[in-house]
C-alpha cells in the first residue's frame, strides 16, 4: 500500500508539474485577488467584513483544486480517452485518491498562507493562529477532495462534469457563508447551509484563526458536519471508482 | 481493502504470481479463459454474445473484427473496466470478474487511446509504470532502456509527451505496459499511428513477450501483419466469435483459391463481377475477389479486358491471405495500415 501510494504521488506530481507553477500562481492570485478585490466593493470595508473575507478565502484556496479542478481534469481524461489507462493500473483506488490529495496540497497551502498575509497587511487584521488550524485544514481539504473525487468519477459524461464543477463555483462564492456571515443569507439558504459542508468548513478554519467568531459548540458541530460529509463522500467515491458498467 | 484473492490466495502470493510471469514457477494452469462471455449494455446493445476462447502462456493471440464487433468490450471486461452480463473470465486460479484488483495486477493493458504522458519524459513514463507494477528500480531502469532501444525511440528519451507524435506515444504506451508485464498483456490496436519500420520492431517485441512466456492478447485491424505474427486468432463479428484458429487453418477454406486484386481508375464505378469471382469487396479504388485456381486464366483475361476498357489501371493475382478469410467471414474489408 505504501509503495503504491508513494509511486502514485510520484505519478500525480509529475503529471501536474508542468502546470504546478501556473496552478500555484492562479491560486495565489485567486486568494490575494479576492481579499483585495472584495474590499473594493466598500468605500471603507467594515473590520468584521474584512475578517470574514480574510478567513473565508483560505477555504476557497483549499477547495479549488480538489473540488473544482479535479472533476475537470478527470472530464478531460475521459474525453481524450486516457482515463481508462489510469483505471487499469494496479493501484488500490484509495491510494490513487490519497496521492491526488497529497499532491493537490502543494499549490494550495502557499496560496492559503499568502492570502492570509495579504489580508492582514491590507486590512490591518490581528489573527490568532492556533494549532487547531492543522486539523481544520486537513478536514476541509480532504472533504473537498473526496467530494470532488465522487463528482469526478461518478458522472460519466465529461460535459456534465464540467457543468457541475462550474456550478459549484457559483454555489461556493455566492450562496455559501464562506466569506460572509450566514445571517446575511435568506432564511432558506441559512437552513440549507446548516447541512451543507461549505459554511462549516469556513467555521472550523475561522475558529482556528480568530477568537470569538465561533463558539466551541459551534466549531464542534461544524467539525461533525464536515467530517460526516467527508465520510459520505468517501463511501460514494469508493463505490463509484469500483463501479463497472 | 482491495485484496488479490483467488481461491484462498493472499494478496502477497498473488502479487508474487505476477513476478514469475514467463517462468515455470508453480504448477498452476495460467491459461487465460473467457467462457461464454456475454455483455449487454443498458441500451440493449449486445456487444458480446457467448464468446469463449483461451490464450495459453507464451501465445500471441489476435482478436480481429470490424468496428463495433465487440473486441474492445471483451478486453475491457478482462481487465476489470467492464463487467460481463454473464460468463466467466479466469486467469490461472483467479476469477478476473470477481476480483478486478487481481485483474489489474495480473493483466497489463494498453487501451486504444494514447496514454496520459504529456508531462512525462519517455523514460520517466516507462520507469514509473514499471515501479507502479511493483518492479525493482534497477530492473525497471534496465528494462526501460532495453525497450527504448528495441523500439528505436532513443531519440525522444528525454522528450516530454506533449511534444511526441502519435506514433511515438503509442510506442511509449506499449513500453509502459510491458516494462513489467503481467501474466497477460492485452494490447488494443498497438500499431495505430506507428510508422512501418517501427511497427516491425513493435511486432518483434510482441513476439518476444510470447517467447518469455507472457500470454499476449491483442486487438488489431492489421490483418496482414497479424497473419505473420500471431499464433492463433479469433474473428469477432456482431458480438459473436465467428472463427478461431491458426492463420493457416483460417485460410484452409480458401485452399485452391487465388486472390484477384483489380486497381480501378479513380472515379470509376465497380465493374460487374463475373461469376467466377467470389466475395468481391471494394476498398477505395481496389476491388478484391477470390477465384478458383482453375479459373485463373479467365480471371486474367477479364482483368486485362477491364484495363483495355479504361476501367482499371492494373491487376494482381496471387495466393489468398488471411484478409480474404476475414472478408469471407465478416463481409467487410479490414482497414489498411490500421485505418478503416
Amino acid at each position: 500500500m505504501a509503495h503504491a501510494y508513494w509511486e502514485m504521488c510520484n505519478w500525480e506530481y509529475r503529471n501536474l508539474r508542468m502546470f504546478l507553477p501556473m496552478l500555484t500562481s492562479v491560486l495565489v492570485l485567486q486568494g490575494a485577488g479576492l481579499v483585495l478585490g472584495i474590499g473594493l466593493f466598500f468605500h471603507h470595508i467594515p473590520p468584521s467584513a474584512a475578517l470574514y473575507v480574510a478567513t473565508g478565502v483560505p477555504v476557497l484556496n483549499l477547495l479549488t483544486l480538489g473540488l473544482i479542478f479535479e472533476p475537470q481534469i478527470v472530464a478531460d481524461r475521459r474525453a481524450e480517452g486516457s482515463y481508462e489507462f489510469l483505471r487499469s493500473m494496479p493501484v488500490p483506488r484509495s491510494m490513487m485518491m490519497l496521492a491526488w490529495y497529497t499532491v493537490s496540497l502543494v499549490p494550495s497551502l502557499p496560496a492559503l498562507v499568502l492570502s492570509l498575509v495579504v489580508a492582514v497587511a491590507r486590512y490591518h487584521l490581528h489573527l490568532a493562529v492556533s494549532p487547531a488550524i492543522i486539523p481544520a485544514i486537513v478536514a476541509t481539504s480532504l472533504t473537498g477532495t473526496l467530494l470532488g473525487y465522487a463528482l469526478a468519477h461518478g458522472i460519466p459524461s465529461p460535459m456534465v462534469t464540467r457543468l457541475a464543477s462550474t456550478t459549484l463555483i457559483f454555489i461556493l462564492f455566492g450562496f455559501s457563508p464562506i466569506m460572509f456571515p450566514a445571517s446575511q443569507l435568506p432564511a432558506w439558504l441559512v437552513s440549507a447551509n446548516r447541512w451543507l459542508p461549505f459554511g462549516s468548513m469556513a467555521t472550523i478554519i475561522r475558529s482556528a484563526l480568530v477568537h470569538g467568531l465561533a463558539t466551541p459548540a459551534g466549531a464542534g458541530r461544524a467539525y461533525v458536519t464536515v467530517c460526516a460529509w467527508g465520510a459520505l463522500a468517501a463511501l460514494v467515491s469508493a463505490r463509484v471508482v469500483r463501479h463497472r458498467r | 481493502m482491495l485484496g488479490l484473492r483467488g481461491r484462498g490466495k493472499s494478496r502477497s502470493e498473488a502479487f508474487a504470481d505476477t513476478q514469475h510471469a514467463g517462468t515455470a514457477h508453480g504448477v498452476e494452469d495460467w491459461v487465460f479463459r473467457a467462457e461464454n462471455v456475454t455483455k449487454v449494455y443498458r441500451n440493449g446493445v449486445r456487444a458480446n454474445d457467448g464468446i469463449s476462447l483461451h490464450v495459453d502462456p507464451g501465445e500471441v493471440y489476435g482478436l480481429l473484427g470490424p468496428n463495433g464487433a465487440g473486441k474492445t468490450t471483451l478486453v475491457k471486461q478482462a481487465v476489470g473496466l467492464l463487467k460481463p452480463t454473464s460468463g466467466t473470465i479466469t486467469l490461472g486460479p483467479y476469477d478476473l470478474i470477481e476480483s478486478p484488483a487481481a485483474a489489474r495486477q495480473l493483466c497489463s493493458y494498453l487501451p486504444q487511446a494514447q496514454p496520459p504522458i504529456e508531462s512525462f519524459s519517455v523514460h520517466e513514463a516507462i520507469q514509473l509504470c514499471g515501479r507502479i507494477r511493483g518492479g525493482r528500480t534497477s530492473v525497471v531502469k534496465r528494462r526501460a532502456d532495453e525497450l527504448i532501444e528495441a523500439l528505436d525511440i532513443g531519440e525522444w528519451r528525454d522528450t516530454r509527451g506533449i511534444r511526441l507524435s502519435g506514433g511515438v506515444k503509442r510506442l511509449v504506451g506499449f513500453a509502459m505496459v510491458t516494462v513489467c508485464p503481467g501474466r497477460v498483456v492485452i494490447l488494443d490496436e498497438p500499431t495505430n499511428d506507428v510508422d512501418p519500420l517501427r511497427r516491425r520492431l513493435l511486432w518483434n517485441q510482441i513476439r518476444e513477450l510470447g517467447n518469455r512466456g507472457v500470454a499476449v492478447f491483442l486487438v488489431t485491424h492489421n490483418v496482414l501483419e497479424a497473419e505473420k505474427s500471431v499464433d492463433r486468432l479469433a474473428i469477432i463479428s456482431g458480438g459473436r466469435l465467428v472463427a478461431e484458429g491458426t492463420p493457416s487453418s483460417m485460410k484452409s477454406e480458401d485452399r485452391g483459391n487465388l486472390r484477384l486484386q483489380l486497381m480501378l481508375v479513380p472515379g470509376c464505378d465497380t465493374p460487374e463481377m463475373p461469376a467466377f469471382c467470389h466475395h468481391a469487396t471494394r476498398v477505395g479504388n481496389n476491388v478484391v475477389a477470390v477465384v478458383n485456381e482453375n479459373d485463373a486464366a479467365h480471371a486474367i483475361g477479364w482483368a486485362v479486358e477491364q484495363i483495355g476498357e479504361g476501367t482499371a489501371e492494373e491487376y494482381a493475382l496471387g495466393a489468398t491471405s488471411l484478409e480474404d478469410a476475414y472478408i469471407r467471414l465478416t463481409g467487410e474489408a479490414p482497414g489498411d495500415d490500421g485505418t478503416e
